[in-house]
């Protein structure tokens, strides 16, 4: 996902499942961090009452996440580190859901600790890990690259559990393990520190055999530095650490299965089992045997046990049963993961915590002092708080709208249609939704989504152009659209498989059936389409993935049903089409390949092993995964038709195919080939038939396709006007020679040929080429990644559509309720819906990684609960930030005015236009240090401070000058300094790390007051005064600065680089320089002395200011 | 899967009756199945902690090859270490005869044998957590516990068929080289790894190239079995393998847990297929 694509998230009224595979709570208590089988991680708001909230949902992870653990000082940085069943790691910012750093490693870890030894260590520490490998990985916290191994001399075997031991008494820290044999092995830490950085093999100190299998959990009690607590799933000891003599040993009953535990004071233990009970045990005589006594309590939910006490006591001696238990009965096909939170300051609590495979969080507050029945049994603490998603999303069922909801409304009465697969097909701007009763629907999308989410949509639901198609008796789960993957298909294709067996092909214009083919098969979990280089009898087939792991193949033009490939026992997980001897290659989930012969539908061979793999691996073929997996995006094949978006549409296909191990259709949504301004992803997850759906805005592009909106014609409106669509046609002129250039990078001096416009903007053009180029070494990453958007052929959008989203996207953020005149105002003079509800938004933080907002996210800010006026505001920091923008920003500057004549719509667009570019410019400039940190090596302390701060100062120049370049609004007179102030303004957010979603919402906040109060007041009279002023004043202030430049130029020129004497005037005067050409257009008079000044010259300015900014920021 | 089409009242009633049996009946009796057999695969890799650690049978194998009498090597096999090792090698240059053995004191784990042990007994443990008495609610739970069985077993398969591709630096660097005495002559290089059921050492002849040679220097990358010709650098040197050698010997029992290993899998599968079945119904009732 790019990071200038804006995501709004249409959840509907079912959660996705999570089903929780991971826990931990932060060190702050403030968060809770679960992580899923499906792959993605929760982050749960925790009030300081314990009330807990869903907040967001971290996308990145492809496989399940097996463990979770804090991967910095987290007073610090508040950073997590998340590790996959598949080897994948991640670093994630908890504060904003950003993903900070990831790597795969051939490792799959179980458990990591996060080691940290400040005096002797360099760099943000260890992580170490153990897994499914022999001994012990560390890993740098920062770079998550392979620092060393530990390695054992004596049997080396799998790590089950570990743990730090820092002890205040020998002054030294070990890492204690336990291995899967059952040996407990002990490392120094703290002295191998400088032989593990020479890589030097380090083996371990001690060793003993503890005769006990499937360790759990080992934990050293800090309080006595004494006892060491060992739990097996069988049963748990203690030791005594000094010479790891057996202190005591306490057996669980049968079918009681301990998973973990921890110290809880001196001689104070807690246990819990993997069905979600715990026991709190007070150890007798320092932990000495035979003093132990247990004591249990257990309550179903309603039932309650009897309590076991006698049966529970081994021991001969006395018995103070101090304990505890909880149940708790659910689903759980999982283990329950339970951890233990012990803060000893203050306001913290000792929390039990535990999630289920259901996705329930339960929390209980473990007191201080425990106390026992009245008659000596066990006292039970109650559970303090429990949750789930599902909880959230009914909570806030307003923010949980489906971009289907409002199909209900047609429905006679109670049943609601629930959608089990959905296809958007970019080109018609047409969602088509299969459902459950066997209908398919289809409905424009924009139009669905804001009948979702706005207010006053309602009023346009009765009348939304909708279709519905009959033909299916059982659920459809699976569609195609043809024309997306072949610009050659029919339009009017599209192709949907149910539950049944049946797929119809439908000519969506007519609504008709076209053909019915039974394949009487399972269901048809998936529909591919055939690469355009296979073909049979000239046409692409259709391939239907069943879920009986069969494969039949359809040709659509001869409405043949080719043949069905049965004999799969495995689920089906690759596609391959051999074109040359037209084959089919068919890989299963047991690594076997089936080649099945097309023309005769015979099976050509059968491979298993090593052969499978290399036929698999081979890649003179083309092969289309039904997993959808990003790895294929790069190899799809590019389509040079009408349609650019066509490639995207296959790769967001959720293909829900019941028996892939990790289905990774979230993260396809990936939008590398997203190219359109607004599109739609359907996302399913793993274990239910429904899904969700994420609204996507791309900023970049729209701000692009809405750029030179009319500038003449007043008495035409801009909806569907054909000004706009020719002004639309040449800026992508331009937009396309500016992309050519940058992937050229090379001689600047031909740029100012095919300009439409006059020279001027084309000079600004050419000084931000340069400036590209520059930042291009330092950015390569991203430029690839423009780059493969960028070679689109002309698009053709439909004007409406894309001023609808900009609509739409404004509706979506800005915070309403703050003030409600200027509400009344915005609908009025923007013509914006107000929206229903809060959004829930998603951010990017890079490619694959990105965060979507969870139903009630707002009130996760305990200062927000109070009103329930303000709809929508992401933070209350947003209105601080707003009024501090307001402040830098100077009265006039800033929006576009406009003459009285001009038309309403003319100046909505207008107006919504420059909103747009301004939120892209806030986002480029707030997300900036995010891309640039990640290539910098910590080691170059001073050099990457001193970059970051450089290049980021090269990104404002660029970003202004290309915006002022790109204004074309009339009568302004812009105040250079004003906008320099607010990019600095803006780059100090970054720096305090605001979040994007907030600097976003503060700018649009304060532009959209600013704005407003104009038009509230217009002072028509006072105002050309105040500006010409305005522009007096400024020209005197650029006149002497000009002739600085040019003295600069010069020595620029003869090669001396001024670096260090010219700063800020320089600055100031590079961005008057850019500034200018926009005003050119505007102010004949002042053109003359500008224009004398510019041509000819963009280059060695920008260079100067390049060098320059840095020196400044 | 025709009969899910148009279920009247009573069809509905029958199969939901019917996924009923399969939850509580048929489920269990596959789990039961699977224990059992994954026992008997555990059994075949001698899990140590049950009481007979010390006494791992040792077994030896002769390794032998059908194309090449230059190699030959006796390895004796305890659970999943090597703990004695006799190689002969015949010089092919002057038919001298090499003889060397494993240090007394050293074991060499087999770590694709110890992996797939492991891999094995998560699944057991897994599979124990859910005996008769325990009652499954939904069909996507005992999806989700046959996913986590499957993928422990794949893992098993994979590490016995899949041998580690390793680089000839990484082999010069293993502590297998270590292990010998007398100590391995500097131009050979051994490796001993397994190939699906069979127990593989492979013998590497060296010998230096000039550093004035004009041969084109390309390091060989990583594999299983690297061919004649692969050079490499080690330390300051550049060397190339002159001949290679590979001799080796079938573990009947691993072929044994690789036979079961696939009936596993297989198991887990058609009972995943016999709960989908019914999956139409989840989003009606979730039992």
């Amino acid at each position: 996902m790019r990071s200038s694509l804006q995501a709004v998230v249409l959840w509907g009224k079912k959660a996705p499942s999570h089903s929780i595979t991971a826990i931990m709570i932060t060190d702050d208590q403030q968060t809770i961090v679960t992580g899923s089988q499906e792959g993605q991680l929760c982050l749960w708001n925790l009030s300081p009452e314990l009330k807990i909230s869903a907040k967001e949902l971290l996308f990145g992870h492809s496989a399940s996440v097996r463990c979770l653990a804090r991967a910095r000082d987290f007073s610090k940085q508040p950073y997590i580190i998340s590790a996959a069943e598949n080897g994948e790691m991640c670093v994630w910012n908890v504060t904003n859901g950003q993903c900070v750093e990831k790597a795969t490693l051939p490792y799959r870890h179980t458990a990591i600790c996060y080691y940290h030894c400040s005096f002797r260590m360099t760099g943000e520490g260890w992580l170490l890990c153990c897994g499914e490998y022999q001994d012990i990985v560390i890993i740098d916290a920062k770079t998550l690259t392979l620092v060393h191994t530990f390695t054992s001399s004596q049997s080396p075997d799998w790590i089950n559990c570990m743990c730090i031991v820092h002890s205040m008494r020998i002054q030294e820290d070990s890492l204690l393990v336990v291995s899967v044999a059952g040996e407990l092995k002990v490392w120094d830490l703290s002295s191998c520190i400088s032989s593990i950085q020479e890589k030097q093999d380090v083996y371990e100190k001690e060793s003993k055999f503890l005769d006990s299998l499937n360790c759990r959990t080992i934990r050293f009690c800090t309080y006595t530095e004494r006892l060491l607590l060992v739990v097996f799933s069988k049963c748990w000891k203690v030791y005594d650490y000094c010479d790891f003599s057996l202190l005591c040993t306490e057996v669980g009953r049968s079918r009681e299965f301990f998973a973990g535990g921890e110290v809880l004071a001196a001689h104070r233990v807690i246990i819990w089992t993997e069905d979600g009970h715990s026991y709190i045990y007070q150890l007798l005589n320092s932990g000495l045997s035979k003093s132990i006594y247990p004591a249990d309590g257990r309550v179903l939910k309603e039932t309650i046990y009897p309590h076991l006490l006698c049966s529970t006591s081994v021991q001969e001696n006395k018995i103070f049963p101090y304990m505890k238990a909880n149940i708790f009965v659910l689903d759980q096909s999982l283990p329950f993961v339970m951890g233990y939170i012990n803060e000893k300051k203050e306001p913290f609590y000792k929390v039990l915590f535990s999630g289920e495979v259901s996705g329930r969080i339960t929390l209980w507050h473990i007191p201080d002092v425990l106390v026992s029945k009245f008659d000596g049994s066990p006292g039970e603490i109650p559970i303090t708080t429990t949750w789930t998603l599902q909880d959230n999303f009914d909570k806030h069922h307003i923010m949980s709208q489906n971009i289907v909801d409002y199909f209900n409304g047609f429905k006679d009465g109670a049943r609601t249609a629930v959608v089990t697969s959905s296809e958007y097909v970019p080109s018609l701007d047409k969602l088509v939704c299969g459902c459950e009763d066997g209908t398919i629907f289809i409905t424009q999308a924009l139009n669905a989504a804001k009948a979702g989410l706005l207010e006053g949509g309602s009023l346009s639901k009765d009348s939304l152009p909708h279709k519905v198609l009959k033909g299916h008796h059982q659920s459809v789960i699976s569609l195609l659209y043809p024309h997306g993957h072949s610009s050659k298909l029919d339009q009017s294709w599209l192709v949907s498989g149910d539950r049944d067996s049946c797929v119809i092909l439908w000519n969506i214009f007519t609504e008709e059936i076209l053909h019915k083919f039974f394949l009487e098969t399972g269901p048809v979990t998936s529909l591919l389409m055939s690469p355009e280089n296979f073909r049979l009898k000239s046409n692409q087939i259709v391939c239907c993935v069943c879920s009986d792991h069969s494969v039949a193949l359809l040709h659509l033009e001869e409405k043949r049903y080719l043949f069905c490939a049965r004999k799969h026992l495995f689920p089906v997980r690759m596609i391959k089409w051999h074109p040359a001897e037209n084959f089919l290659i068919v890989g299963c989930a047991d690594d076997s390949v089936y080649i099945w012969e097309i023309e005769t539908g015979t099976l050509e061979r059968h491979e298993t092993g090593e052969r499978a793999r290399i036929i698999l691996n081979c890649d003179d073929s083309q092969f289309l995964k039904p997993e959808s997996v990003l790895s294929v995006a790069s190899e799809t094949p590019k389509h040079k038709s009408v349609e650019p978006r066509s490639s995207s549409s296959y790769q967001f296909g959720p293909i829900p195919c019941p028996g892939l191990q990790v289905e990774p259709s979230c993260k396809a949504a990936d939008a590398k080939s997203f190219s359109g301004p607004f599109n739609v992803l359907p996302v399913k997850t793993k274990w239910s038939n429904t899904g969700f759906h994420i609204l996507l805005f791309d900023l970049e592009n729209l701000v692009e396709l809405l750029l030179p909106t009319p500038v003449c014609d007043p008495s035409n409106s801009f909806y569907g006007s054909e000004i706009l669509r020719r002004a639309k046609s040449t800026v992508e002129k331009k937009t396309l020679t500016l992309k050519r250039n940058k992937t050229a990078c090379g001689p600047l001096s031909a740029d100012a040929h095919t300009k439409p416009v006059s020279e001027s903007p084309a000079q600004g053009d050419n000084s931000i080429t340069v400036l590209e180029e520059n930042d291009a070494i330092k950015r390569q990453k991203k430029m690839k990644s423009s780059k493969k958007t960028h070679p689109k052929p002309s698009r053709k959008f439909d004007a409406n559509l894309i001023i609808d989203a900009a609509k739409l996207l404004l509706s979506c953020l800005l915070p309403w309720g703050v003030d409600k005149e200027l509400d009344n105002l915005c609908i009025k003079h923007l013509n914006i819906l107000k929206l229903q509800g809060p959004v829930s938004l998603g951010l990017a933080s890079n490619e694959d990684y990105f965060s979507l907002m969870l139903p009630g996210w707002d009130l996760c800010n305990a200062e927000m609960k109070k009103d329930s006026s303000k709809v929508n505001l992401f933070s209350r920091k947003v209105l601080d930030l707003s009024s501090k923008y307001t402040s830098t920003l100077p009265n006039q500057a800033g929006m576009p005015k406009r003459e009285e004549n001009d038309c309403d719509s003319l100046q909505e667009s207008n107006t919504i236009v420059y909103l747009l570019r301004r939120l892209f410019l806030v986002n480029k400039l707030v997300n900036m240090p995010v891309e640039l940190e990640c290539g910098i090596d910590s080691s170059f302390k001073m050099e990457s401070v001193h970059n970051k701060v450089k290049s980021p100062g090269n990104d404002i120049l660029h970003i202004s000058s290309f915006y002022s370049y790109l204004r074309n609004d009339k009568n302004e007179s812009h105040i250079p300094e004003a906008d320099v102030s607010l990019l600095k303004l803006i780059s100090c957010w970054r720096d305090q790390s605001v979040q994007v979603t907030e600097a976003i919402q503060a700018v649009l906040l304060a532009e959209v007051q600013q704005h407003m109060k104009t038009l509230k007041n217009r002072p028509i009279n006072s105002q050309p005064e105040s500006m010409t002023e305005n522009s007096k004043y400024e020209k005197m202030q650029i006149q002497p600065k000009m002739e600085w430049a040019e003295e600069l130029e010069l020595q620029c020129v003869t090669g001396s680089l001024p670096l260090q004497t010219s700063t800020s005037l320089v600055k100031h005067d590079s961005n008057s320089n850019s500034a200018n050409f926009q005003d050119t257009e505007d102010m004949p008079d002042r053109c003359v002395v500008e224009d004398s000044e510019s041509p000819g010259k963009p280059r060695p300015h920008s260079w100067i200011a390049k060098m320059c900014f840095c020196k400044l920021c | 899967m025709a009969t899910a089409m148009a279920a009247t009242a009573v069809e509905r009633a029958v199969l939901e009756e019917e996924f009923r049996w399969l939850l509580h009946d048929e489920v269990h009796a596959v789990l039961r199945q699977l224990q059992d057999i994954l026992k008997e695969a555990s059994l075949r890799f001698t899990l140590p902690g049950s009481g007979t650690e010390g006494l791992a049978k040792q077994e030896n194998f002769i390794l032998g090859s059908c194309s090449t009498d230059q190699v030959k090597g006796v390895l004796t096999l305890q659970g999943d270490a090597l703990s004695q090792a006799d190689v002969n090698l015949k010089m092919p240059r002057n038919n001298q005869l090499l003889h060397f053995a494993f240090r007394e004191d050293k074991q060499w784990k087999l770590q694709q044998i110890q992996d797939a042990r492991n891999h094995v007994s998560q699944a057991i443990y897994l599979l124990n957590n859910r005996d008769e008495s325990y009652q499954f609610r939904t069909g996507a739970e005992v999806l989700k516990l046959m996913d986590a069985v499957m993928l422990q077993l794949t893992r098993a398969r994979n590490r016995l068929t899949t041998p580690a591709t390793l680089t000839l630096p990484e082999i010069a660097a293993s502590g297998l080289t270590r292990m010998f005495a007398p100590a391995l002559p500097s131009d050979l290089l051994v490796n001993v790894y397994i190939n699906l059921n069979k127990l593989c050492l492979t013998v590497y002849q060296l010998h230096a190239l000039q550093p004035n040679s004009t041969k084109n220097f390309r390091p060989a990358g990583g594999s299983v079995l690297h061919s004649p010709g692969a050079m490499f650098e080690w330390g300051s040197q550049r060397l190339e393998v002159s001949h290679v050698h590979k001799v080796e010997s079938v573990i009947p029992w691993l072929n044994d847990a690789l036979v079961f290993f696939t009936v596993s899998l297989q198991l887990c599968q058609q009972l995943k297929d016999k709960i989908s079945v019914f999956s139409s119904y989840w989003s009606y009732r979730p039992f």
